[in-house]
């Protein structure tokens, strides 16, 4: 096992090699780009640009700005004045030393930026997924067992329904309900409130977040929940009807005990590696919920990196992404390997 | 034909019925499937419905300023739109638009796809291990914000078909992410059904490799393809509205059912059945799809024919 | 425990989770509506308190609340002294013109009562101290172009040289984009885009940043030390970025804002509405003017005139066959006046250039004259005997407006399309992001690299003094003349502006607008307010066109 993880990890560098020259080809040919935000109105006189992009290295040959973005360029001389002397080392530390450069628009660190957003981000989606499997397991278990019930029916409709709706549609219906019509009986207010983490100036209190929790958790919950009981309905359905669990009902061992101890466990080891790879969403987030309920979190800032053209953040979020997904990949086959004994890697 | 072309005569090792029987037994399967029937009749109407869009009383693009934001009535059921176009009318100009990004989309994906798959599945070794990582990269790439970068790229490219905010942007933009999981899946079957007999039998008989891989083992991935090929139409309609709705899809004033509801939400608290309709088509289309997929995998399920005939 | 129990305990329990949930009150209060104070909903995060180093257009709207400048201009274009202890004039001696050399120098006195958040005074120092890291920076805006030399004289007196005489004097350091930063504080060795001043700024104005979620809010409280007497009246501003139009507007009819900054046109008739909580408020003068411009050579190509966007009888035709009105009473629901020259302000409006008829018919014969028909009957006119193309080239063309606007500018842009194309004009319409458009052209920026065709887009000039915006688009030396058109006598009449003497200025201009009427390199058509939702309570906003609408925010109150 120890080194079919190896084996593994060593196959996953030149794979994410590929992607990340992929990826910043594609940033590259693309139109707008660091000049622009440089020069905000568009008339830096031409001496101080020329200055910008040789400090940046942004006059160097895209292999070679390539290199730079990803073991830096501090053991490279750097001229920045452009007068042939050198001034000095650079400074980027390139992405493998975890320097993932500045934004162009913030001129901040991009690590910096997905330190803010990134606990967002993991805060909602972790309730986001805690839920789906609070909701999906009973829903898929309850379906399978009770095939072609008046329960089945319902709740495969219902996620047939769920896997259907626009998530951002959704998103929209439930905040001109939740918020814009419904009022709290009570205090009159909105029942739910329209975005954001916590109310602004408040004390923490965990009601107030469950509150603001509820309708992005919910919007996204839909989807999720759509898919996983279904996926888990049809997994535990083959399980059910497979050899072992017959002999284990013909053997006269309750039928509480078959489907808990037998068929559930059983059907849970496809959804454990569904799961985790659908993990790397943890990471980059539902970018249709962060817009809807102003959740400021990674998928925001993708997305308005992508309109003003920041591709360093652009870069680092995908590529991290991408290490995130191949990591999730690994721990899939893992859990795999540990939960299903007729399995065995080399 | 040659009885030794079913790999299901292989699996059960029984005599095999001839090809058309297997067709009707996948009909008579899908028809027991009240999801797959009511969604391939809602789906039918609403493909009729757009094809038959330009018998409508309104043209799409003509503007009528004077009837702005009219409210659904007999006259306009789905109400008019910003510059007094009939809503209906442009929802189904819309659909169009949306449904033939689905077909496009999946059009390339299989045409991608499969012939990877193949190549990979049928050579194995080097190609296939090269291939396969290609494939572990693509899928890898966080998918919606891939896309986002994919279309907001393209759309400024001067690429011959791929111009501007177009159909053909989109249907590339996303085709670009499905056809890896369109290539596995017929790796999946060629690795299957490659060391079989029959198909060393028409190797020894000196068979050439493309009359191999099209005659003898890409049929018998059919079936999965199919039905991925069906449900992608969904996944791309699906896809396809979120970028739009994200300003990133296809831009006005080619309606589809995503920019729709884009230009829909500056007004979802003053005219909401802007939002209402064209989401409403989608939901629609995309469960009909879902139902008709779902149908086609129970009866394309070799198990599931066989073993009701027994 | 079996399944169908658990399903229960399991539906019962989410149900009872969203009842407490929903119901239990909200906990505390929202601050929001905790009497004194106010939430701003904007967009996006902004870059910077610097409206040199903008991005969204919220930076200088931000800015406004925390730090001051010399001078501001009020709605109605006039332009006061904020730092400053008055304006420098020719009559008041603080502007001294050389006529021979025809160079000048402006003198400010600042005020001796305004004091930092930390207790320094603002001085001289600062501002040469401002002018410089700008220079440093190679940040650009008009002024630099003139300026020789920004002295202090004493603690509270700058001498600005300038290389000639330089009409927009007035403003060079304030206007909606320059704020005067502290030089004790700022650290000017990161420099001017990059240092503490833009996110941790120090200030002078009315309230003092508290806190700043990015992408979430920022809470800005009251500046005690505020030199104004007694102000300002609220003691808390809240600015919350949402970026969903619809859900901004829900918040204001829930009454959890109180401003709603630059909503889409639509919303006016929510706001409007009786009942509602809100209201609507818009500037009294106009600024932006939303125009057409075409590329009189062919896209990315500056060599070779384009085959009919060169030709003025077609841009005439093109600006005939556009309802105005239409556009402006529908589309923009009213908010907008026709205008169809560069000089239409006051003193301007007398050079009595006549507004021009729409006229479709009219377009179709200036066409036909002009040597484009339509032959084969498809519908597109094609050269047919036309000086500017060879016989036979199709009368189609890119048409191009920025995606940001939203909705009402590509309705406006799918109306004047589908009006060209009744007379045979073929379009093929676009939306391009701004990042795209006014991006540097090494990036790939269309509008500088001359990479389109026709734009429609909106721009205008703070103040009252159009001379750079008219050198920007018109002049033959401009590198942001889009539509590379250019005119002798125009580089002449612009050279003329540049005055301070306002007879020898309205003579210019006004031969510079006879020639734009003649010419077009432009096509005018409206100009659009600025414009603001409002909750009821808050009182004394005054959307101003040549300043963000937060340059009074000091005035405003709240009714209880």
């Amino acid at each position: 096992m120890g080194t079919y993880i190896v084996r593994r990890l060593l196959q996953a560098i030149p794979m994410l090699l590929l992607v990340s020259i992929a990826l910043f080809a594609l940033v590259n040919i693309a139109p707008g780009g660091p000049m622009s935000a440089y020069s905000r109105t568009n008339r830096m006189p031409e001496e101080k640009k020329e200055e910008i992009r040789r400090k940046f290295g942004l006059d160097k040959p895209l292999p070679v700005q390539y290199v730079v973005w990803l073991v830096g360029n501090d053991w490279m001389q750097i001229d920045t004045d452009g007068d042939g002397i050198s001034d000095g080392n650079g400074t980027r530390l390139g992405i493998l030393r975890g320097d993932f450069g500045f934004s162009y628009k913030t001129r901040e660190p991009v690590l910096a930026l997905i330190a803010d957003r990134l606990p967002n981000t993991v805060y909602l989606m972790f309730f986001t997924l805690l839920f789906t499997g609070i909701v999906a397991v009973p829903v898929g278990v309850i379906s399978a067992i009770k095939q072609y019930s008046g329960f089945d029916i319902t709740a495969t409709t219902l996620s047939f329904m769920g896997q259907a709706i626009p998530e951002f549609w959704l998103g929209l219906l439930l905040i001109l309900l939740f918020y814009g019509t419904l009022d709290n009986p009570f205090t009159g207010e909105a029942l739910f409130p329209s975005g954001g983490m916590q109310t602004l100036g408040a004390e923490f209190s965990i009601l107030d977040r469950a509150r603001h929790l509820f309708l992005p958790v919910l919007m996204g919950l839909v989807g999720w929940v759509a898919w996983y009981s279904r996926f888990l309905r049809s997994s535990m359905l083959e399980v059910i009807n497979q050899d072992y669990i017959r002999t284990a009902r013909a053997k006269g061992q309750t039928e509480q005990k078959v489907l808990y101890k037998h068929a559930l466990r059983n059907a849970l080891i496809p959804l454990v590696t569904m799961f985790a790879l659908d993990f790397p969403y943890i990471f980059t987030g539902s970018l249709y919920a962060e817009l809807l309920f102003s959740w400021p979190g990674m998928g925001r800032l993708f997305y308005n990196a992508a309109t003003s053209r920041d591709y360093p953040i652009l870069m680092a979020i995908l590529i991290i992404g991408s290490g995130i997904v191949v990591l999730s990949n690994l721990m899939a086959d893992i859990a795999y390997a540990y939960l299903d004994p007729r399995v065995r890697y080399e | 034909m040659n009885s030794n072309e079913n790999p299901l005569g292989k699996i059960n090792n029984k005599p095999v019925r001839p090809p058309e029987t297997m067709t009707t037994l996948a009909w008579k399967r899908f028809r027991r499937h009240p999801g797959a029937v009511a969604g391939s009749i809602i789906l039918t109407l609403l493909i009729l419905m757009t094809v038959f869009a330009g018998l409508s009383p309104y043209d799409p693009e003509v503007s009528d300023i004077k009837n702005r934001y009219q409210a659904p009535s007999l006259e306009h059921p789905f109400g008019t739109d910003g510059l007094g176009r009939d809503l209906l009318t442009r929802t189904l100009y819309g659909g169009r638009v949306s449904m033939s990004v689905g077909l496009m989309v999946v059009g390339i994906t299989l045409s991608i796809g499969v012939p990877i798959g193949s190549i990979a599945g049928y050579y194995g070794g080097w190609i296939d291990n090269v291939l396969m990582r290609v494939i572990d990269a693509t899928l890898s790439i966080p998918s919606l914000m891939f896309l986002i970068l994919l279309a907001a790229i393209l759309r400024e490219a001067e690429l011959p078909f791929v111009k501007g905010n177009s159909v053909m942007t989109i249907a590339v933009v996303l085709g670009v992410l499905t056809w890896p999981t369109v290539a596995r899946l017929v790796r999946a079957v060629f690795l299957t059904v490659r060391e079989t007999d029959y198909v060393k039998a028409a190797e020894a008989l000196g068979a050439s490799a493309p009359r191999i891989i099209l005659r003898e083992i890409l049929p018998n991935g059919f079936g999965p393809i199919i039905v991925e090929s069906t449900l992608g139409v969904g996944y791309a309609i699906m896809e396809e509205s979120g970028l739009s709705f994200l300003g990133f899809g296809i831009m006005p004033p080619t309606p589809s059912w995503g920019n729709m509801l884009n230009n829909a939400q500056e007004h979802l608290s003053t005219y909401p059945w802007l939002a209402i309709f064209p989401g409403l088509m989608i939901f629609l289309t995309i469960i009909s799809v879902n139902y008709i997929g779902d149908g086609l995998r129970d009866a394309l399920d070799p198990y599931k024919i066989l073993g009701k005939i027994e | 425990m079996n399944f169908r129990k658990s399903l229960k305990v399991l539906i019962f329990g989410l149900v009872a989770l969203l009842l407490l949930v929903g119901v239990t009150g909200c906990g505390p209060k929202t601050s929001g509506d905790s009497g004194n104070s106010i939430t701003i909903l904007i967009p996006d995060n902004p870059v910077a308190f610097n409206g040199i180093n903008t991005d969204t257009g919220y930076e200088q709207a931000l800015g406004e609340l925390v730090m001051l400048s010399l001078s501001e201009t009020d709605p109605n274009g006039n332009v006061f002294p904020e730092l400053a202890v008055e304006i420098p004039t020719v009559e008041n001696g603080g502007v001294v013109l050389d006529e021979d050399a025809w160079t000048m120098t402006a003198t400010w006195k600042l005020r001796e009562d305004v004091f930092w958040a930390d207790g320094e005074q603002v001085t001289a120092d600062d501002v040469v101290f401002t002018w410089n890291a700008m220079v440093d920076a190679g940040a650009w805006y008009a002024p630099m172009d003139y300026t020789e030399s920004v002295e202090k004289v004493d603690d509270f007196t700058i001498l600005v040289t300038f290389s000639t005489v330089f009409p927009a004097y007035n403003l060079m350091f304030g206007g909606e984009d320059v704020f005067i930063y502290p030089e004790h504080y700022c650290d000017a060795e990161a420099g001017f885009y990059e240092w503490n001043c833009d996110s941790q700024p120090l200030s002078s104005g009315p309230y003092i940043l508290e806190e700043w979620v990015a992408d979430d809010h920022l809470t800005f409280v009251k500046n005690e030390n505020y030199f104004e007497e007694g102000k300002p009246a609220i003691d808390q501003v809240i600015v919350r970025i949402v970026p969903e139009e619809p859900v901004k507007q829900q918040m204001m009819l829930e009454g959890d804002a109180d401003l709603h900054y630059w909503p889409a046109e639509p919303a006016s008739n929510l706001y409007k509405e009786e009942g509602n909580g809100t209201k609507w408020a818009k500037s009294p003068t106009e600024r932006w003017v939303m125009r057409l411009i075409p590329n009189t050579y062919v896209k990315g190509d500056p060599e070779t005139p384009h085959p009919f966007l060169s030709d003025v009888r077609v841009r005439r035709a093109l600006r005939m066959s556009i309802d105005v009105d239409t556009i402006i009473n529908d589309i923009f629901l009213g908010y907008g006046v026709p205008v169809w020259n560069d000089f239409f302000r006051p003193p301007f409006n007398s050079c009595d250039i006549p507004r021009p008829e729409y006229d479709v018919e009219g377009a179709a014969a200036l066409l036909e004259e002009a040597g484009w028909t339509d032959s084969d009957g498809d519908g597109v006119r094609e050269c047919n005997g036309c000086d500017t193309a060879e016989a036979g080239t199709m009368m189609t063309m890119e048409y191009a407006i920025y995606a940001e606007y939203g909705e009402s500018l590509e309705l406006a842009q799918q109306l004047i399309a589908e009006s060209w194309k009744s007379i045979g004009i073929g379009t093929d319409l676009q939306i391009i992001e701004g990042a795209i458009m006014w991006a540097e052209a090494e990036d790939g920026g269309t509008e500088i690299a001359g990479l389109f065709e026709l734009d429609m887009w909106d721009d205008g000039y703070p103040g009252t003094d159009p001379s750079d915006q008219i050198w920007t688009f018109y002049s033959s030396g401009s590198d942001w003349n889009y539509g590379h058109w250019t005119n002798e006598d125009m580089d002449g009449y612009i050279d003329e502006m540049y005055t301070v003497y306002e007879e020898d200025y309205l003579w210019a201009a006004c031969e510079a607008a006879a020639i734009l009427e003649e010419e077009l390199p432009q096509i005018l058509l409206f100009s659009t307010l600025e414009m603001h939702g409002l909750s009821e309570r808050l009182n004394g906003v005054l959307p101003n066109s040549n300043d963000p609408v937060t340059w009074n925010v000091a005035d405003w109150t709240l009714e209880e």
